[in-house]
């Protein structure tokens, strides 16, 4: 998520074009191989191996490597091996820069400095954003709210990532009392905890969940379009509910609500954490023992 | 072949069943939005298998569950359900499900359940 982060900054900084920054991360693509399709070039892993983890990973939020662990396929050490060979994400991104003559390595380290100053980021900080560890990033972007939000967003964006859209990034989290949205789906988790959690647009927006996950063409955010929103947004809170049931929380996920002109979200405080896919912005809204409601 | 009655909310999830087990040779004599209408649409039609989602509005799959096997114990019922539904699920086990598919579908899974099903 680096390169969409830092690459997006200098866009907005008028460092280098959107076209530009599309050219750098699609060059990415064509050096940074899936960890699985290494494992099976280097003949630690058979295909049916490599395919089985995938699957598992949809419904278990677990990494490549520590499911192929787990399996016995591959060992702690391979894994580590793996993962050089894969690349670091911000070793790639700023070469990128470096070769396409955009941006030489002084103005990359002046550019980090100065995003990190508008950011607030201390040195530990930007140590997590350039490392490529998803977890370690989305927590860069979380407000100092509690360990639950922290674990709900972290599985969404994870989830985000592997099911909708792996070129997605986000943005600050803040807390609100009112947002404006022209449509929602949402899914309330009772029990132990009570959890309204889902995703807001205004516009099309949704869209960018909707099309991928249904695999159709809507042409506007309908309740079908809602539909597929809300059943992503159950896959989601599904994998939560299954941590949380690990650690002996008891959850009941509700059926999905959906709201297709709405105006506003309301509540006492609730958490909104924005993920960009390219021109869309998405509202992914978590309330965590407090109500909220659509107007 | 199997015929399949499919009972779930979500018409993307229904959509999604129907294309993957049609293009297997299975057939869909129909679907129901919840468990009150997939009940009623069960001891109408007779389905070789049944496809119940837990999660659901007015009669949910688990009380659904109940109901079908009261009507028929022979029945042949696959659950589906999200990640994270585990006391939902060992109430469907003690209610007799067959058989259980997770969200997000995976297709060979869907395929091979179904297959074990119609057997």
């Amino acid at each position: 998520m680096f390169d969409q982060i830092f690459g997006n900054y200098l866009v907005k900084t008028g460092t280098i074009t959107k076209e530009q920054l599309s050219d750098v991360i699609e060059s990415e693509s064509k050096v940074r191989v899936k960890l699985g399709l290494i494992a099976v070039a280097e003949k630690l892993m058979t295909t049916e191996q490599a395919d089985e983890v995938n699957n598992l990973q949809a419904i278990m939020d677990r990494r490549f490597g520590d499911i192929a662990v787990e399996k016995g396929y591959l060992t702690e050490a391979q894994v580590g091996s793996l993962l050089k060979k894969q690349g670091n994400i911000y070793m790639i991104f700023v070469q990128n820069l470096i070769d396409k003559g955009l941006m030489t390595l002084e103005q990359i380290d002046e550019a980090l400095k100065n995003y990190q100053d508008q950011q607030g980021f201390t040195h530990s900080d930007m140590d997590d954003l350039v490392s490529g560890d998803v977890d370690r990033t989305v927590k860069l972007f979380l407000p100092s709210n509690t360990e639950l939000c922290d674990k709900h967003c972290g599985i969404a964006i994870r989830t985000f990532l592997r099911i909708i859209n792996s070129s997605a990034y986000v943005s600050k989290a803040y807390l609100t009392d009112t947002l404006k949205i022209d449509n929602f789906a949402m899914q309330q988790l009772a029990g132990d905890h009570n959890i309204y959690a889902g995703f807001a647009g205004t516009g099309n927006s949704l869209l960018a969940i909707a099309n991928p996950f249904a695999d159709e063409e809507f042409e506007s955010v309908d309740l079908d379009a809602l539909d597929a929103v809300g059943e992503f947004t159950n896959c989601i809170n599904g994998l939560f509910a299954s941590e949380l049931g690990n650690e002996g929380v008891d959850m009941d996920m509700l059926p999905p609500a959906f709201y297709e002109k709405a105006s506003r979200i309301t509540g006492n405080q609730f958490c909104v954490f924005p993920i960009h896919v390219g021109e869309q912005e998405i509202s992914f809204i978590l309330a965590i023992d407090s109500t909220i409601s659509v107007n | 072949m199997a015929k399949i009655l499919i009972v779930d909310d979500s018409r993307t999830s229904r959509k999604m069943l129907r294309n993957i087990l049609e293009s297997n040779g299975h057939e869909i004599i129909d679907e129901a939005v919840n468990g009150q209408e997939g009940v009623q649409k069960f001891q109408a039609l007779k389905p070789d298998v049944v496809t119940l989602d837990i999660t659901m509005p007015i009669v949910d799959g688990v009380e659904a569950l109940k109901m079908i096997k009261a009507l028929d114990p022979e029945s042949k019922v696959v659950m589906v359900t999200a990640a994270g539904q585990k006391n939902k699920m060992i109430e469907c086990i003690k209610a007799g499900a067959n058989e259980f598919l997770t969200k997000p579908f995976e297709q060979q899974e869907i395929v091979d359940v179904i297959n074990k099903m119609s057997n």
